[in-house]
């Protein structure tokens, strides 16, 4: 941008344009997440229903953790979107690392199991209830994606590219998380291959696409 | 006016309830405070550009400080952002000449050491440093930097550009 005109004009014409603006807190920005979280949620469990399990009050304890660590990886993006959102030299965005390595260890078991012979991780059966799960899950995904752009646009993030990562991990952490609810499959190769699948192009699309759309 | 955080901070929690006579303070002391931040770090012909880009950002996205924070750290991380872009845009300043001006946070000199550009560009590898200071900041052609560092002249343009990539990542390091 070349810029033709004096530092006295530019002030006078920006305080001409002053209207008064509503700071952007944490609170609002996690809450607005958790809120579409939250919806995603009761729309996959209104459309496909809750587990069996869930409604017979014994839930399984891999489908537990699981959706658990997903819950919490998704918690852990979600706050690193929203700090990024407001800039501050000394702010710290590696917060969430911690919580994709706990995750990490989902698909690793899941493909360690699945390497090791356990099962046929390619027949037709598990790949069309794998991809299943894995296009209700992407879409589960969208609300919170939007949600966390609207943000990051109001914001003004320092590194867009990992902004964008980030949001993206979040965004398909708590859309697998809502789809969690309704997949009846306890199987680690199952869920480590197929839900994860989900963040990882998640992740892929927050990266591609947001940073074009954030960056200020 | 004095450009201190406790006054910048106040005049900003003003000028966010639209309050265009803080934010008339508030943006002069800024420019004079973002004159200091980028003196010997970018070329003089690029300085009212790169001040007035900055008080622009600032503008558009001063919904994104929290009057809970501090003020100061919150404009350097802007001011950063914009002077990392300026330098992935500038092919060559035309200007070796720098200006002497000193920071207007000499009364905090602890914060204004953490929030420095110089802090910044001190995270990069010194070859990387060199390259992109000599090119970028003071106006070096690329061969003129190539003899003067010793590096070819690939070297320097492959620093340059890893450097200005890596200091993109980096914006709100202390």
């Amino acid at each position: 941008m070349t810029m033709h005109r004096s530092s006295d004009a530019l002030i006078a014409e920006l305080v001409g344009g002053l209207e008064p603006v509503r700071p952007l807190r944490f609170g609002e920005g996690l809450g607005l997440a958790l809120a579409a979280a939250g919806l995603s949620a009761v729309v996959v469990i209104t459309l496909f229903g809750l587990r069996p399990d869930w409604l017979a009050g014994s839930v399984n304890p891999m489908h537990l953790v699981a959706t658990g660590l997903y819950f919490g990886l998704a918690l852990a993006a979600t706050v690193t979107v929203v700090v990024m959102s407001r800039p501050q030299i000394g702010s710290d965005h590696t917060g969430w690392r911690w919580a994709a390595a706990m995750a990490a260890l989902l698909p690793l078991a899941g493909l360690i199991v699945g390497l090791s012979g356990g099962e046929d991780m390619l027949s037709a059966e598990n790949v069309r209830h794998g991809a299943a799960c894995f296009a209700v899950g992407g879409t589960a995904s969208l609300l919170v994606f939007a949600m966390l752009t609207v943000w990051l646009r109001r914001g003004a993030p320092t590194d867009p590219d990992r902004a964008g990562l980030v949001a993206g991990v979040a965004a398909g952490a708590f859309g697998i998380f809502a789809f969690s609810l309704h997949c009846p499959d306890n199987d680690i190769v199952h869920i480590g291959v197929w839900h994860s699948a989900v963040v990882l192009v998640m992740a892929g699309l927050g990266r591609a696409v947001l940073p074009r759309l954030i960056r200020w | 006016m004095k450009a201190d955080e406790a006054t910048l901070a106040r005049l900003m929690a003003l000028s966010q309830a639209g309050d265009k006579l803080a934010y008339a303070a508030l943006l002069d002391a800024c420019q004079r405070w973002l004159r200091g931040y980028y003196s010997r770090r970018i070329a003089p012909s690029s300085l009212d550009d790169l001040v007035q880009e900055t008080l622009i950002a600032l503008h558009t996205k001063r919904a994104s400080w929290d009057a809970t924070r501090p003020f100061l750290p919150w404009l350097a991380a802007i001011a950063r952002y914009r002077w990392v872009d300026h330098l992935r845009r500038l092919y060559r300043a035309d200007e070796h000449e720098l200006h002497e001006e000193t920071m207007g946070t000499d009364d905090e000199p602890a914060i204004a050491a953490r929030i420095s550009i110089e802090r910044l560009l001190g995270l990069l590898p010194p070859a990387q440093e060199q390259a992109i200071a000599l090119v970028k900041i003071e106006g070096l052609s690329i061969a003129e930097a190539a003899q003067a560092t010793g590096q070819s002249e690939s070297l320097v343009k492959v620093n340059i550009h890893r450097g200005l990539k890596k200091l993109a990542h980096m914006i709100e390091k202390e």
